[in-house]
């Protein structure tokens, strides 16, 4: 066990942080559960891999950010990951499921948390959406991913969530909820005791993930997917063109009525990306991958 | 027998032109959102043919990487995509001719009155509010774990070349998007 400079005052905050935010991609709830029902989080990869992420780490918690162990944020994650799954189930299709974590993990294998055991999955809604839950759960519905037309598409929708993740925007705005008391209750919850006190920090049920992220984090989200799919040889222009499409499917789309809700309009997005990218990717020429692209049944 | 053969090979080509020429989208209308120079290639050193102003009405032929092969009244040629804002909201608004892309989400996604007949729940904020933990199917979940080699070997099966490329500074004009400065 690596020392951390974290006094519990901030562990809890930063479990608060965790627990409340969610956006349309966070899971929230299912860390209750986890403890009792689920496979012990592994504890590989869950210590600070390495002296920089010690040094952010304590950068975190000195500035109230997100200073959860990666237990912790992982016990957040799947609760919230379980409780999401519990209002819609996987898509059972083996080879899409593994597909998509192939390309993900490979995504995730570009940032900074390439350690993180990383989770995707697509789950049964018609809806048009993704989410992410701290510790690496990421979940895109039926509905975006028949919008997608290749697998840089894929990739780019995944990195967005990706940059939620490794960003901790949702431990965040846990953080931001103030419940100090809970991180006591939260580390007795991840030592394999119940997890009603996790699900008591996030709310009710995967309410999180319906709550809405500060715009500047979908921006940077959208950012930070651009630049994971151009590292990883993919077509970076891959997520402007699917939100492009989605723009297109228009607000008055009860599919899109959430995502439209919780995220700045595909528009507004594009014209930021704009803004970001300007000529820098000019010369970058990633792959899109039409032909292996896995079509969903 | 000869001239049929002639003219299905015609079509066949024919066809095929138009593929190649259309990519993965049809056609589509477009305009730009900001001003920015048409290029004769894809390229920010290619030759530039002219110059579009916001607002300006674009037809959209298909995607290269980072830009778009468009026709306008300014000139035939490549543009940044992100300058260029696909789809005409008055045409389709209208009830009109509804681009290739609007009929394609709809129908391939779902709409809403999709989900309505097919009974499959959508995500709403109550659906989301009364879930239920499933450890049975986020243990499902987690039985796909890629490790991180298997998705190198996944990566090189594809021939994707990792690059080197710097994250994207934060445009000026947005505020900060939570560097701990409490907004959070």
């Amino acid at each position: 066990m690596v020392t951390r400079m974290r006094t519990p005052l901030a562990c809890c905050l930063s479990l608060m942080l965790c627990a409340g935010a969610a956006h349309a991609f966070d899971l929230g709830q299912m860390l209750n559960a986890a403890g009792q029902q689920v496979q012990k989080p592994q504890q590989q990869g869950q210590q600070p891999s390495s002296a920089a992420d010690l040094l952010k780490s304590g950068i975190d918690m000195v500035t109230g950010m997100a200073g959860c162990s990666e237990p912790e944020e992982a016990a957040i994650g799947q609760q919230i990951a379980g409780n999401l799954l519990g209002a819609s189930p996987l898509v059972k299709d083996r080879q899409l499921q593994k597909y998509v974590n192939n390309v993900g993990r490979w995504v995730a294998s570009q940032s900074e948390r390439p350690d993180l055991e990383w989770h995707f999955g697509v789950i049964e809604s018609n809806d048009i959406n993704a989410f992410a839950a701290p510790g690496g759960y990421i979940f895109v519905t039926r509905g975006l991913y028949r919008l997608l037309q290749n697998e840089a598409d894929l990739a780019g929708v995944l990195g967005h969530e990706i940059g939620h993740v490794i960003r901790k925007h949702h431990l965040k705005i846990l953080q931001q909820s103030k419940m100090v008391d809970f991180g006591g209750k939260l580390l007795a919850a991840k030592a394999g005791g119940g997890n009603s006190s996790v699900q008591g920090l996030i709310g009710s049920g995967a309410e999180i993930v319906s709550r809405s992220l500060d715009k500047g984090a979908e921006f940077e989200a959208d950012r930070i997917a651009m630049v994971l799919a151009a590292r990883a040889g993919y077509d970076a222009f891959a997520l402007p063109e699917v939100l492009q499409q989605i723009g297109h499917v228009g607000g008055a789309d009860s599919s899109v009525a959430l995502l439209f809700k919780t995220h700045p309009h595909p528009d507004e997005r594009l014209a930021k990306l704009g803004e970001a990218v300007d000529s820098r990717f000019d010369s970058l020429k990633g792959q899109t991958l039409a032909g292996r692209f896995y079509h969903i049944k | 027998m000869t001239d049929m053969g002639r003219q299905i090979f015609h079509g066949i080509l024919l066809a095929a032109l138009l593929l190649a020429a259309t990519g993965v989208h049809a056609a589509t209308g477009g305009a730009a959102i900001k001003a920015d120079n048409i290029k004769g290639e894809p390229f920010s050193d290619a030759q530039t043919i002219g110059t579009l102003a916001p607002g300006d009405k674009v037809e959209i032929i298909k995607k290269d990487g980072g830009w778009f092969q468009i026709k306008s009244v300014k000139g035939a040629g490549w543009v940044r995509m992100l300058s260029i804002r696909r789809g005409d909201a008055q045409k389709a608004s209208a009830g009109g001719e509804v681009a290739g892309l609007l009929g394609l989400a709809s129908g391939r996604a779902g709409t809403g009155q999709v989900v309505a007949t097919t009974g499959v729940r959508g995500l709403n904020e109550e659906e989301l509010k009364s879930a239920k933990f499933n450890g049975k199917e986020l243990n499902l979940a987690k039985s796909f774990l890629t490790s991180k080699q298997d998705a190198q070997a996944f990566a090189a099966k594809g021939k994707l070349v990792p690059q080197q490329v710097e994250y994207l500074p934060e445009p000026a004009t947005v505020q900060s998007s939570g560097k701990g400065d409490g907004s959070w």
